[in-house]
C-alpha cells in the first residue's frame, strides 16, 4: 500500500472518527435537551397540577358554602373557578408524557364533571370525598415520576459532560498516533537514507538501509540502493581504469627507461625537453632550467652530418619535425662539450594533439659508436681475409699457369687435369672477388670513381673481356651502338664489370651458333641504356624475382654450366643503383632474355640529353 | 733487365720469380723490406717490385725510405698488392711508385704488366 493511500486512509479514518464524534455529541445533546425539556414540562405540569389541586379545593369549598348557605354570589364565584378548572384541564392532559398519567387524570376529570353535574342537594360532597384522595394519590405519583425524570436528566448531563471531555482526549490521542505513524513510515526511513548518503559521500559503501517496503519510501530505498550499486560499479570501473592506466604508464616508463635508445620529447611552444630517458641523460646530459644557461648548454654541442657539414639541431627540428615531417634513421655526429664525438642515428616524429595540432616532437637517437666499430672490424676482417685467401690462390694459379705454359704436362690426361685445376682456381678467385664486392657494397665501403667515358670504349672493352668465352661457346658477339649516343658518367672498371657480368650470363645460356647482342641507346632523362640480349631459353616469369637475390642460381637446366657464384646479378644491381641507374629484365620463354642497365649521361651532355 | 722482388710468401715469390724469368728478367728475391734496403746498393736493380704487406718492414715504409735516399730514389718501384682500391693506388703513386699490380696476378701476364709500367715512365 502506498504512503499516499495510507495517509488518505488515516485522514479518512480521522475524519470519520470526528464525524462520528460529532454525531455522538449531537445525539447525546439531543437526548439531554429532550430530558431537560421533559423536566421543564413535568415541572410546569406539577405547577398546573398544584393549581388544579387548589382549584378543586376551592371548588369544593365554594360548593360546600353554596350548599350550606345558598348564597348566589358564591355560586358565581364557584362558576368562575370552574372556568379556571376548565382552562387548566384543557391544556394539562397534552403535557403528559405517559398515557397512564393521562388516563388517571381523565378519570379524575370524569369524576369532577360528575361532581359538577350533581344537582344541588345531591351527594356532591361524597363524590368530592372520593375525588380529593384520588387527586392526592395522582399528585404523589406524578411527583415520584418527576423524581425519576430528574435522575434521568442528571444522568444524561453527566454523560454529556463526560463526552465533552473525552472527545478532545480521543482527538489528541489520534493526533499523537498520526504523528507516530508519519514518523515511522516517513521520517525514520528518510533519516536512515540521509545517514547512508553521508556515509557514502565519506567513501564507505558499507551502509545498512531500511527494508524496502511496498511504498514510495520503498521505491526511494530501492532507487537509492540501485544508485549505490551504480556508483560503486562506476567507482570500481574508474579505479580499475586508473590502476590499468597507471600500470600502462609504469610499463611505458620502464620501457622508455630500459631501451638502449635515447628518447627525448620536446615541447613545441617552449622548445624545452619535457621528457628524456636515462640513455638520453647519459648521452647529452640534462638541459638547465634557466634560459640563458640552456642557450649556452645547447651552443656547446656541435652537430654535423657524417661528412662534417654542420647542422643546427633546433632549426632542423623546427623546420622539419615540427612541421610534420618524420625523420627515419638519419646519421649525425654529435661533438659533445666533454670532447666525445658520438655518431648517432636519429629518428624523429611530430606529436599531435587530437585536433591535429603539433604539440611537440619525439626524437629517438642511438649511439652507433659500437656499430661504427663493428663496421670497421668487418671491413678489416674482409680485408684480411681477402689478402689471406688471395695469397695462396695467387700461388696455385700462377703455378698452374706456368706449368701449362711450359707444356711440362706432355701426357694429355695431365694437361686436362691441370686445366681443370686452373679453371676451378679461377672460379674460386671470381667467387672471392664477388664476395668481397658484395661485402664492400653492403658495408658502404665500395668507392666509385665516376668519370666521363665513351660508350664505344665501354662496349669495346667489355666485349674483349668475354671474347674467349664466346669463342669457346661458339656464340657470336655483336655490338649495336646508337649513333651519337652521349658519353656516360661511370666508374670504368665497375661499368665493365656490370656489362661483362651480363654478357657472361648471356653466353652461358646462349645456344651454339646463336648471337648475343650488346646494344647501347639513349634512354631519356639523362640516361644511356645498355642491353644484353641472348637467344636462350628465356626465364619463367615467376623466376625473374629471384634473379637479383644473393646466392640464387636458376635451375641448372637453364644454363649450360652452373658456374656462377650466385652473386653476379646482385652485384650488378647494386653497382647500377649506386650510380643512379636501374636494371630491368625482359624475357620470353623460348625466345631469350634481354637484361638492360641504365647509367647516367656525363656532365653537360647529360643536361643536354635531359633537355631534349 | 734486373728486378729486385720483395715478397714474404715463398710460394708467391717462386711463382713471381719464374714468371718474370720467363718474361726475360733477371730476378733477385728477398723476403722483406729490410732486406731490400740492404741489397739494393749491391744489386743495383733496374726496378723494384714490393709486396705491400710484409713482416719487419712493409712495402709502404720500404718505398718511402728508397725514395728518401738519393742513391735509390730514381729506381722505379712497383707494388704488388691485394688492395687495388683507388685510395691505395693513389697512396702508392703519391710515394713515387710507378704503379700497382693486383694480386692474384696473372702468372703469364706479370712480365708484360711490369714492362708496360716501366715503359710508361
Amino acid at each position: 500500500m502506498t504512503i499516499r493511500n495510507r495517509i488518505f486512509t488515516v485522514v479518512g479514518v480521522v475524519i470519520a472518527a470526528a464525524f462520528l464524534q460529532t454525531l455522538i455529541v449531537l445525539q447525546v445533546e439531543n437526548r439531554r435537551a429532550a430530558a431537560a425539556d421533559a423536566l421543564d414540562r413535568a415541572i410546569w405540569r406539577l405547577e398546573n397540577q398544584a393549581d388544579l389541586g387548589r382549584i378543586i379545593i376551592e371548588l369544593d369549598a365554594s360548593q360546600r358554602i353554596v350548599d350550606a348557605r345558598g348564597q348566589p354570589a358564591l355560586a358565581a364565584e364557584r362558576d368562575r373557578v370552574w372556568g379556571l378548572y376548565e382552562r387548566v384541564m384543557a391544556r394539562l392532559p397534552e403535557s403528559f408524557d405517559s398515557d397512564e398519567s393521562r388516563r388517571e387524570l381523565a378519570a379524575i376529570d370524569a369524576l369532577m364533571r360528575q361532581w359538577r353535574a350533581t344537582p344541588p342537594g345531591g351527594d356532591s360532597a361524597a363524590l368530592m370525598a372520593r375525588i380529593r384522595p384520588d387527586f392526592d394519590r395522582f399528585q404523589t405519583r406524578e411527583r415520584s415520576r418527576l423524581g425519576e425524570e430528574r435522575i434521568k436528566v442528571n444522568s444524561q448531563s453527566l454523560q454529556s459532560t463526560l463526552l465533552t471531555l473525552a472527545i478532545p482526549a480521543v482527538a489528541i490521542v489520534m493526533l499523537l498516533m498520526l504523528v507516530a505513524f508519519v514518523a515511522r513510515i516517513l521520517l525514520d526511513p528518510l533519516k536512515a537514507i540521509a545517514t547512508s548518503a553521508k556515509t557514502i559521500s565519506g567513501g564507505n559503501f558499507d551502509v545498512s538501509l531500511p527494508q524496502g517496503s511496498r511504498d514510495e519510501i520503498g521505491d526511494l530505498v530501492r532507487a537509492f540502493r540501485e544508485m549505490i550499486t551504480a556508483v560503486q560499479r562506476r567507482e570500481r570501473q574508474v579505479t580499475e581504469a586508473r590502476i590499468k592506466a597507471e600500470r600502462e604508464h609504469q610499463r611505458l616508463q620502464a620501457t622508455i627507461e630500459t631501451v638502449p635508445v635515447a628518447l627525448v620529447i620536446v615541447d613545441a611552444e617552449t622548445g624545452r625537453i619535457v621528457l628524456q630517458n636515462r640513455t638520453a641523460g647519459a648521452l647529452i646530459g640534462h638541459e638547465p632550467g634557466d634560459d640563458a644557461a640552456r642557450e649556452a648548454f645547447w651552443r656547446a654541442f656541435c652537430v654535423t652530418t657524417r661528412d662534417g657539414t654542420p647542422v643546427d639541431v633546433r632549426t632542423w627540428g623546427a623546420e622539419g619535425v615540427l612541421r610534420g615531417q618524420v625523420i627515419v634513421g638519419e646519421e649525425l655526429v654529435v661533438k659533445h662539450p666533454d670532447g666525445r664525438e658520438i655518431p648517432i642515428l636519429v629518428s624523429a616524429a611530430p606529436l599531435r594533439e587530437d585536433d591535429g595540432r603539433i604539440s611537440g616532437a619525439v626524437a629517438a637517437f642511438q649511439d652507433i659508436t659500437s656499430l661504427y666499430e663493428v663496421d670497421r672490424l668487418k671491413s678489416e676482417f674482409v680485408s684480411i681475409v681477402s689478402h689471406e685467401l688471395r695469397t695462396p690462390l695467387t700461388s696455385i694459379k700462377g703455378a698452374l699457369q706456368l706449368l701449362i705454359d711450359e707444356r711440362l704436362a706432355s701426357d694429355p690426361d695431365h694437361a686436362m687435369l691441370l686445366n681443370v685445376a686452373l679453371s676451378n682456381t679461377e672460379r674460386l678467385v671470381r667467387i672471392i672477388n664477388d664476395i668481397l664486392d658484395i661485402s664492400k657494397i653492403e658495408a658502404g665501403k665500395l668507392e666509385l670513381n665516376a668519370r666521363p667515358h665513351s660508350v664505344s670504349e665501354l662496349v669495346k672493352q667489355s666485349l674483349q673481356n668475354v671474347e674467349p668465352i664466346a669463342h669457346g661457346a661458339l656464340v657470336a658477339l655483336r655490338a649495336d651502338i646508337e649513333p651519337g649516343v652521349p658519353a656516360v658518367q661511370v666508374d670504368l672498371d665497375r661499368a665493365i664489370q656490370v656489362i661483362v657480368n651480363l654478357l657472361s650470363n648471356a653466353l652461358k645460356v646462349a645456344p651454339p651458333r646463336s648471337e648475343v647482342t650488346l646494344a647501347a641507346r639513349r634512354a631519356g632523362d639523362g640516361f644511356v641504356a645498355f642491353s644484353v640480349t641472348d637467344r636462350g631459353r628465356g626465364i619463367e616469369p615467376d623466376k625473374i624475382g629471384l634473379l637479383f637475390q644473393k646466392f640464387q642460381q636458376l635451375d641448372g637446366a637453364n644454363t649450360r654450366k652452373a658456374r656462377g657464384t650466385g652473386l653476379g646479378l646482385a652485384i650488378v644491381k647494386a653497382l647500377v643503383e649506386m650510380q643512379g641507374g636501374q636494371v630491368t629484365v625482359d624475357s620470353t620463354v623460348g625466345h631469350g632474355s634481354t637484361f638492360t642497365v641504365t647509367v647516367p649521361v656525363a656532365g653537360d651532355q647529360g643536361l643536354g640529353a635531359s633537355g631534349q | 733487365m734486373k728486378l729486385l722482388l720483395a715478397e714474404d710468401e715463398p710460394d708467391v715469390q717462386l711463382i713471381a720469380r719464374l714468371s718474370l724469368k720467363k718474361a726475360g728478367f733477371t730476378v733477385v728475391t728477398v723476403g722483406n723490406g729490410v732486406e731490400v734496403l740492404e741489397r739494393v746498393a749491391q744489386e743495383q736493380p733496374d726496378a723494384i717490385l714490393l709486396d705491400w704487406m710484409m713482416p719487419d718492414m712493409d712495402g709502404y715504409e720500404t718505398c718511402r725510405r728508397l725514395k728518401a735516399d738519393p742513391a735509390t730514389a730514381s729506381i722505379p718501384v712497383i707494388f704488388l698488392t691485394a688492395r687495388v682500391q683507388e685510395a691505395e693506388v693513389a697512396r702508392a703513386m703519391a710515394l713515387g711508385a710507378v704503379g700497382c699490380i693486383g694480386k692474384p696476378f696473372d702468372a703469364l701476364a706479370l712480365g708484360t704488366q711490369v714492362l708496360e709500367l716501366l715503359k710508361a715512365t
